[in-house]
């Protein structure tokens, strides 16, 4: 990070082994014996259509959710064994949305994310408001660092919270779909630094329904459906005509990018008109 | 937040302006040149007196009412995600009521006065008790704050009418200070009272000032507040007791002044912001100047009666909300 060095070098594997979860008066299961880890300098992209337990799974692997069976490790140490604040300096999370009945800065919402560094008497020290003020910059909020959330559009308050995400200095991050609201731009400055993190070394576990950003920029992909995983692997394997047509129960082609660059080549998915080409 | 220390001193001062104008002005026809005489050791034993047994003490009952009723407001607020909540939404003032009303009503009161702080206290805990047994049988595992409010709503509604079979049974006299007591007076002041409650108040304001920055990760929601690393069901819990248990002290000692935990926070949040590093001390605060004043009007607009100082709260502070409101519509 510009500025300030990082808290630890500490990169611990986040694993989820046979997660599986019913949510209560659900005849079917939301996530299915699902396997996945998010590792340090990898970036997974979890796809699915709507309702494939995309987002269930990613709280069980914040801890939000507690798997009815299998379990979620930390470097080998149970997530549920872990505090409430230990856990926040490993994970951070960028939920899909939330509302605030009091309206705060953009300055002070990013800040939230210091809060498991410090005690309950302890103030905020230059440190933290050097990586508060790092972040917001990284996430292009900077410029109305002191404006209210409600006076901003969709896309910055999205940045905004990606930023309080960021001032957890976790080494891993997940997001639920993080790009929703997001115009061409800043999805494609999003996944720039998502792709940066993992080169920093952080480990990412991304939700996204845009299949060919996850193409592009995903180390691996998991395909969710109906709360079971479907494909996994490099984004070549996954994104095959036969299993997202299964999946999306859509008609599509999949060409590779025209490139140029290091993106000529990745499966880009096209959908069809249902009644033919 | 670098304001916070500059903005909480500015306060002080006016707390410390507002004692002095509540102490300078009473029945007596004691006036600021009586205490500035007194503050220089020259005051004569009858100004002494009524000064340290009468003035003061009461002042400093307004004070710490006020200031616990601005925190607990501001707590509420914070713990159901509500701006409109105030310290008395979950019912802790119905339960304290109908204890003070029954002390009343049954004659104890009159024989034993000192009964009548005490059957708030244990009418304010039982209520408190219910709504929380009520809340975590209904919502097994967490505190669900919806289910939280409804649960006091109701049992709220219960005691409001358990407080007019109460009164229906009553004789005029009873009657008549029954309501005096709802509408909340400050008139029953002495030292040991509100050393009492300044006790009460300490340890609790100190665990709901600890959760300052758990508040403000609550505000994002409770699921945001869990990733940021909160524990989210030990702060609403811990937040819960203790402005209850606040609430239910002030309610024994003052009755039941309304508006203060309404109003004040508001005003703070509008003029500052809603960070509740700042915001809690400083609706502490801003409740204490508040209610001195609420109650020096109280004691001085048909002296040497004196109006209920809830009744001042009320008349005022409605007013000021408007105002506030449209202030904040412009913006």
């Amino acid at each position: 990070m510009r500025g300030t060095a990082p808290a630890r070098e500490w990169r611990p594997v986040l694993e989820g082994r046979d997660l599986s979860f019913t949510h209560p008066r659900a005849d079917e299961a939301a996530v299915c014996r699902v396997s996945l880890s998010v590792s340090p300098g990898r970036l997974l992209a979890v796809v699915g259509p709507n309702g494939a337990g995309k987002t269930t799974l990613l709280k069980l692997l914040s801890g939000s959710l507690t798997p009815q069976e299998g379990g979620v490790t930390l470097d080998d140490r149970a997530l549920s064994d872990l505090g409430d604040r230990e856990r926040a300096l490993a994970i951070a999370v960028v939920p899909q949305s939330e509302s605030s009945p009091f309206p705060v800065t953009v300055r002070e919402m990013v800040g939230m994310g210091r809060y498991a560094h410090l005690g309950p008497w302890e103030r905020s020290g230059g440190r933290d408001r050097a990586v508060v003020e790092d972040a917001m910059a990284r996430c292009a909020v900077a410029e109305f660092a002191d404006r209210h959330l409600g006076e901003l559009s969709g896309g910055e308050r999205q940045r905004a919270r990606i930023a309080r995400a960021l001032a957890q200095e976790a080494p891993v991050l997940l997001l639920d779909e993080p790009t929703a609201g997001l115009d061409l731009r800043y999805r494609m400055e999003l996944f720039h630094l998502l792709r940066q993190l993992r080169a920093a070394g952080l480990g990412v576990f991304v939700i996204t329904h845009d299949l060919n950003l996850a193409a592009r920029f995903a180390d691996r992909l998991l395909l969710l459906d109906r709360g079971r995983g479907r494909a996994r692997g490099a984004p070549e394997a996954v994104l095959s005509r036969e299993s997202l047509e299964a999946v999306y129960e859509w008609p599509l082609r999949v060409v590779p990018h025209p490139g140029p660059g290091s993106d000529t080549g990745a499966p880009q998915t096209v959908p069809l008109r249902r009644d033919g080409p | 937040m670098t304001h916070t220390p500059r903005r909480l001193a500015l306060l002080a001062l006016v707390v410390v302006a507002a004692v002095a104008l509540s102490v300078s002005f009473g029945a007596s026809g004691l006036g600021p040149a009586d205490l500035w005489r007194f503050l220089s050791g020259e005051a004569d034993p009858t100004t002494r007196s009524i000064l340290l047994q009468l003035r003061l003490p009461r002042a400093a009952l307004a004070a710490l009412v006020g200031g616990a009723l601005g925190l607990c407001g501001c707590t509420f607020q914070a713990l159901l995600r509500n701006p409109l909540a105030e310290p008395y939404v979950l019912g802790v003032s119905g339960g304290a009521a109908v204890g003070a009303v029954a002390v009343v009503v049954t004659g104890i009161g009159l024989r034993l006065p000192w009964m009548l702080p005490l059957g708030a206290f244990a009418g304010a805990l039982a209520a408190m008790a219910l709504v929380l047994a009520v809340a975590r049988r209904a919502s097994p595992g967490r505190m669900d704050t919806r289910v939280l409010i409804l649960s006091g709503v109701i049992i709220g509604a219960f005691f409001n009418a358990a407080i007019l079979l109460l009164l229906s049974l009553a004789d005029v006299e009873s009657f008549r200070s029954a309501i005096f007591w709802m509408m909340g007076n400050l008139s029953g002041a002495d030292w040991a009272s509100t050393g009492l409650l300044a006790l009460l108040l300490v340890p609790g304001a100190l665990a709901v000032l600890s959760l300052a920055r758990a508040f403000n990760l609550l505000s994002c929601g409770e699921e945001v507040a869990f990733y940021l690393g909160a524990s989210v069901q030990r702060v609403k819990l811990t937040a819960y007791l203790a402005a209850s248990l606040m609430v239910a002290a002030a309610v024994a000692a003052g009755g039941v002044i309304g508006f203060v935990g309404l109003i004040v926070p508001h005003a703070v949040r509008l003029a500052w912001g809603n960070d509740h590093r700042l915001l809690l001390p400083a609706s502490f605060l801003a409740g204490t100047a508040f209610l001195l004043l609420a109650d020096t009007v109280a004691r001085l607009v048909v002296a040497p009666a004196e109006l209920p100082t809830g009744v001042v709260t009320a008349v005022a502070g409605v007013p000021f909300f408007v105002a506030l409101l449209l202030r904040g519509g412009r913006r």
